[in-house]
């Protein structure tokens, strides 16, 4: 992460796997690979992954979104932290809001509506969440 | 359902049937059970509005988000919105000596009209109406009696529900009508669980005797393990979280509605 505190500093299970996550970075497609063994895209497949194929299409989605943004996964989330005064790290309300927003228009640009939109949505939430940013995913009711 | 198994299946339920509406009658239950709880000065500390999700706009909805609140509140069908009434303590003289007539509080406690009017109301209560910490502290405590009695009571009628950080209070004075001197308490959202009803097992607490003590704080209240059994026949003390399929179902509802995972 780039000038950014360790979102993954003191939580439980953080590092235990060494940096090799449950898809490392060899077992996928050229084009994921670099993409996919960013610490903070490790992190969310530890976390949330079951290991499926479509385990592939979350990432390839999560690598467009940071594409449309111009940032990488874990700059991503460091864009959503800041340091407060006393050295402590802090969830940035500014970067979660941007954050937010950006993925909005990123599911409206990918023509994702009505539940679509909302599953959509909250992936790439989940990818924050789990890299210990609160996201605030609606859920698909109708 | 039997009292100890209402107190042992409570849990914070997350996971609503979103389509499911809550009768009005269940609402009812839990609002007469909440105004029979334990009150000092039987006095009206709290008071509640209820709405339903899908009379709020999307707007207001989205004001109500904090950061312990947010999904629930697209899957709960129904919110109340739990206050203190920080005028409470007026009319208390007249109720107190109501419970004087009605032998609820009686000589043999040293209760009497005279000892209200002369020594309880001015001397003790009526300078307490006016420290507003001392105001707030009991409000908060009283209304806490009353929202544990409705919370029981939607779990003995089947429905989930959960307390939330109450936000957004003064986007929602408006819309519903509260006065100045409602001080927001909770959110309690409710509806039909869409997890099972014990949302993956009892949630972990320390034992007893970390808690309570026997006439001394060196002394921890020791479990009867007779009792202990007894309980757990009962439903008070049951499994323990997590039940070995307890991710898998939080998978799947989360699935169901979209919701990261």
């Amino acid at each position: 992460m780039t000038g950014a505190p360790d979102p993954h500093r003191g939580e439980a299970g953080a590092g235990e796997r060494g940096g090799a996550g449950p898809l490392p970075a060899g077992d996928l497609p050229g084009e994921l690979a670099d993409f996919a063994a960013a610490a903070s895209v490790q992190h969310w497949l530890e976390r949330s992954g079951d290991g499926d194929g479509a385990r592939l299409a979350d990432i390839a989605m999560l690598q467009r979104f940071c594409g449309s943004i111009g940032t990488n996964p874990d700059d991503l989330v460091a864009q959503c932290l800041r340091s407060t005064r006393s050295g402590d790290t802090a969830i940035s309300a500014a970067g979660r809001r941007r954050t937010d927003q950006a993925i909005t228009a990123f599911v409206a640009a990918e023509g994702a509506t009505g539940r679509d939109a909302i599953v959509l949505g909250n992936k790439l939430r989940a990818f924050l969440i789990h890299n210990g940013i609160f996201m605030q995913g609606s859920a698909a009711i109708d | 359902m039997e009292f100890n198994r209402v107190v042992g299946t409570r849990r914070s339920i997350r996971f609503f049937k979103s389509w499911r509406p809550v009768e009005r009658e269940k609402l009812q239950v839990m609002f007469e059970a909440a105004n029979r709880a334990s009150r000092s000065m039987n006095a009206d500390y709290f008071r509640a509005i209820v709405v339903n999700r899908d009379d709020l706009d999307a707007k207001t909805r989205d004001a109500l988000r904090n950061p312990t609140t947010t999904a629930d509140l697209d899957l709960a069908p129904t919110y109340i919105f739990w206050y203190i009434d920080l005028n409470y303590v007026e009319g208390a003289q007249d109720r107190l000596k109501e419970l004087v007539d009605q032998h609820a509080l009686s000589a043999a406690h040293g209760w009497s009209r005279a000892y209200v009017d002369d020594f309880l109301w001015p001397q003790v209560l009526e300078p307490i109406s006016k420290d507003l910490n001392v105001v707030v502290f009991m409000g908060a405590v009283e209304t806490g009696i009353a929202i544990c009695n409705a919370i029981n009571a939607a779990v003995d009628q089947g429905l989930g529900t959960c307390m939330h950080a109450f936000t957004a209070n003064e986007q929602l004075k408006p819309l519903l009508g509260v006065p100045d001197s409602w001080l927001p308490v909770w959110l309690q959202l409710v509806g039909y669980p869409a997890e099972e009803p014990e949302a993956g097992g009892q949630r972990p607490r320390n034992a007893i005797s970390k808690l309570f003590f026997e006439g001394h704080v060196d002394r921890p209240f020791e479990e009867d393990p007779e009792v202990t059994e007894r309980l757990k026949r009962d439903g008070m003390i049951q499994t323990p979280g997590p039940f070995p399929y307890r991710a898998q179902e939080v998978k799947m509802l989360s699935r169901m509605y979209g919701l990261p995972e």
